[in-house]
């Protein structure tokens, strides 16, 4: 797919994708060994997008499996379609009933029907899910599993047979083979760590906020609209915020966002007054947006609050409500 | 290479990295693939195959600097040593070793060694990038020093195999007399000056060797050569440790006072190893499994569980009510909500270093965990063991920064601090568990606030690490506490300790 560690950087550039050669050495090697890469870091630095620019740079196919909590092989993998199947049955009943009309009884009907089965568990019937389809596509193609840390523990174990070997086994038809290895990414925003196997077969690409000189080239091309004084200020204070102790820093996308929020109100630098107005594009929570207009000497004592705040316990006033809440242990 | 990049993998290991068999040989097979050409690559190659734990990139990326930065510096800038085409050329063996620097170092022979970066950095194109052989670690136990595998390969070349057991001889007898001294067993605060390495021992081991070596009838030449060479690496060998053990205390000086001293006494005893912590992560696993939580009254989808009837029927009316597709209902898990006071004065700190161990692989599996210290103040350090890797944010609570953990343990105050500041952090839904001994030091029990505490909460349970019997003994208010709590349980292995757990749960389902 690549020839050398230099090509992968050109080719993901092409697609507007800043990467370093730390990230095109993985890369590399997961297309030369056939490994997937596991690409851990904090939300919006880029993980998904890895994906994107790296179907995009190889011309391949990018399918996309996104992981939740209760998701299973049925929507990973394969199913029966149903439906079809009925439809099938329903079409075909004058077709059956001719088939087992030689039969005397009924255990001899059963007999015949079981012979033909396989008519109905066949491929025909079978829904590709995200990694079947990845299997079974004649030309190697790039699936992606977001956040399989959203996923259960049995679905990560799930997950071994087909990382390790590129195949799986569905029971009525046998054990699928990948035609082409597709190139697996994973990507995990470690709301909790994976288990040691799943780790153990995949590459590791651990990614972080970038630099100031690359976040401002990743600006640069994906902001296309703003001027570059702003640019180079706003990259400046997105660095500065993420110095601070905050409940969740701004990553790129949010520095994208505020460029382009910044391009859309025709701002040409950054003041005081417009960093009030727009700071909610950066932060997230109500505490953050606090700190950071502290941080940026923007008076923040009229700042509307952006969201419901949980009760925490730190205020006594929220005593009552939780008071109020636990009602009376005894009485139940 | 694949010897070295075992070796390396083994000094990973020895830093608490687990490296499993199949990834060192994903290391190498990636390695084919890249090359070894630029140390970049192979940097990343290695941190992508090898670590897989965000934590342990830092340690990756240190232990790569020093383990592939001994270089061997030419004593003239003109001489050129060709070990690398194998032709025994017999150039002048390397002449001084130089101590890896730790990304530009605070060593005051910075200077002095910098206008020889030129010279050493040419002189690594002779070498390939595997064959930079690690030499010292500053900072534990494999301290290890070697001849440079030039001198090493020199020999070998001409006698396989025979010349390396007795080389490795010579590198045993040295870290042998260097552990030995290295570590003061016994004593909690290491004492920074105390090391003193006998050069003379080793260097007997040498002329030992060197015996050797012409009983082993190798080319005489080369036995000269590697007897000068021994030796400029011996006579440089003091002065090497003498810069390393000046860098370490200004690496100690920079750390800060006497308080960094104490912590790393601390960290020793309180530090698991390894193996202890996967032992714990297992059992951790185990328990959680067990506990699960109470089950919650709705019923949700699943793909087990009984078939609900009403579900599949509206489900299936797509198919003429025929039912192809089951709906299965069960009840989920919910998960407990805890909150934890954790007495962690003297007397009770290697069972609270072990709940806190566990508590912090649990915060996943609860659904609200709240984790408050306490000795005579209470601190919360939910957030500390959150945000830190769990050794240190054990660290970081036995440190006295969040609290002052010296003093004598004060039940009374502590129950009465955390009603005051707390209270409304429990509710009918929380667990609240109290792991103490109860030993008040003669001071004023405050069982009030301990019984405001357990009217929110559902249930108090106490867990202490003294048998029954002992209560009666000194001043230990046990008795009086005992009565306010739902459940006293005396817990002193890890078993037991799981066991209480999943009672926690078990009594709400």
């Amino acid at each position: 797919m690549f020839e050398s560690i230099e090509e992968v950087r050109e080719r993901l550039a092409e697609q507007d994708y800043v990467s370093d050669t730390r990230l095109a050495t993985v890369v590399f090697l997961a297309t030369r060994l056939n490994k997937p890469v596991l690409v851990e870091g904090p939300a919006g630095v880029g993980k998904t997008e890895l994906a994107k620019s790296l179907a995009g740079a190889a011309g391949r196919d990018l399918i996309r499996l996104q992981c939740y909590e209760g998701l299973d092989e049925a929507k990973a993998l394969y199913e029966w379609e149903y439906s079809k199947q009925l439809l099938y049955t329903q079409v075909l009943r004058e077709k059956i009933g001719e088939v087992l009309k030689p039969a005397k009884d009924l255990s001899e009907a059963a007999e015949i029907l079981r012979g033909q089965e396989d008519t109905f568990f066949s491929e025909n019937f079978l829904v590709e899910r995200p990694i079947l389809q990845a299997l079974r596509s004649e030309e190697s193609s790039v699936l992606l599993i977001d956040e399989i840390d959203r996923a259960d523990e049995e679905f990560e174990a799930f997950l071994l047979e087909f990382l390790s070997d590129f195949q799986v086994s569905i029971p009525e038809i046998g054990t699928v083979k990948a035609k082409a290895p597709p190139v697996v990414i994973l990507t995990s925003n470690r709301t909790r760590e994976l288990s040691e196997a799943l780790k153990r077969r995949c590459l590791h690409l651990q990614l972080g906020y970038p630099s100031g000189d690359v976040e401002l080239e990743i600006v640069r091309l994906k902001a296309p609209g703003i001027g570059e004084a702003l640019s180079k200020e706003l990259v400046n204070t997105i660095q500065g915020i993420r110095e601070l102790d905050l409940r969740k820093a701004p990553s790129i996308g949010e520095t994208l966002d505020w460029a382009q929020s910044l391009v859309v109100l025709n701002a040409k630098d950054l003041s005081k007054d417009l960093i009030e107005s727009t700071i909610s594009v950066i932060a997230k929570h109500d505490r953050d947006a606090e700190k950071m207009l502290d941080h940026l000497g923007v008076n923040a004592a009229d700042t509307k609050h952006l969201g419901q705040t949980e009760p925490t316990g730190e205020n006594p006033s929220e005593a009552m409500y939780e008071m109020h809440r636990s009602a009376h242990k005894h009485a139940r | 290479m694949d010897t070295v990049v075992n070796d390396f993998v083994q000094v990973l290991r020895d830093h608490r990295v687990r490296v499993s068999p199949a990834e060192s040989i994903d290391a190498l097979r990636a390695l084919e693939q890249t090359g070894l050409g630029e140390r970049g690559i192979v940097k990343d190659t290695l941190r992508a195959t090898l670590v897989k734990n965000g934590e342990d990139v830092g340690t990756f990326d240190r232990l790569f600097d020093l383990f592939f930065s001994l270089r061997p510096v030419a004593e003239k800038p003109g001489a050129r040593v060709r070990g690398h085409d194998h032709d025994h050329d017999h150039g002048p063996p390397p002449a001084r070793l130089e101590l890896g620097e730790e990304s530009g170092g605070q060593k005051p022979e910075e200077t002095e060694h910098t206008h020889d970066k030129d010279e050493s950095t040419e002189m690594r194109k002779f070498f390939d990038e595997e064959r930079m052989r690690p030499s010292n670690d500053v900072h534990g136990d494999a301290e290890r020093m070697r001849l440079s595998m030039f001198s090493q390969e020199l020999i070998l070349n001409r006698k396989p195999g025979a010349m390396e057991s007795a080389l490795q001889r010579l590198t045993y007898h040295m870290r042998l007399r260097r552990s030995r001294n290295m570590f003061n067993p016994g004593g909690l605060v290491p004492n920074p000056g105390g090391e003193e390495i006998p050069l003379d021992v080793s260097a007997a081991d040498l002329e030992g060797l060197i015996d050797h070596l012409h009983e082993l009838e190798v080319d005489e030449a080369i036995v000269e050569q590697l007897e000068a060479q021994a030796e400029n690496i011996l006579k440089g060998l003091p002065e090497l440790i003498k810069q390393m053990q000046e860098r370490d205390k200004l690496l100690k000086k920079d750390a800060g006072d006497d308080s960094e001293v104490r912590r790393r006494a601390l960290k020793k005893m309180l530090h698991f190893s390894a193996s202890e912590q996967r032992e714990m992560e297992a059992a951790v696993r185990r328990i959680a499994r067990k506990i699960q939580g109470a089950r919650t009254r709705r019923l949700k989808e699943d793909r087990t569980g009984r078939i609900s009837v009403p579900h599949t029927l509206r489900h299936n009316v797509r198919y003429e009510g025929v039912p192809f597709d089951p709906v299965l209902r069960k009840r989920r898990e919910g998960k407990p909500r805890v909150t934890l006071l954790c007495d962690v004065s003297l007397s009770t700190r290697n069972l609270s270093r072990f709940w806190l161990h566990m508590i912090y692989q649990m915060q996943s599996l609860f659904s609200k965990v709240r984790t408050f210290v306490f000795v005579a103040d209470v601190a919360e350090v939910t957030q500390v063991l959150e945000e830190h890797d769990m050794n240190r944010a054990v660290d970081e609570i036995f440190s006295g920064r969040i609290i002052d953990a010296d003093v004598n343990s004060d039940f009374g105050k502590a129950a009465g601090q955390f009603r005051d500041q707390f209270l409304p952090t429990i509710n009918h839904r929380t667990t609240v568990v109290i792991l103490g001994d109860g030993r008040n030091n003669g001071k004023w029990a405050n069982t009030q606030a301990l019984e405001e505490i357990s009217q929110h909460a559902r249930q108090v349970v106490w867990i202490t690490p003294e048998p029954r019997w002992g209560w009666n003994l000194g001043s230990c208010d046990m008795p009086l506490y005992e009565a306010i709590c739902d459940r006293v349980e005396v817990v002193r292995t890890v078993e037991q300790l799981g066991g209480v757990a999943e009672g926690l749960v078990k009594a709400r389902a």
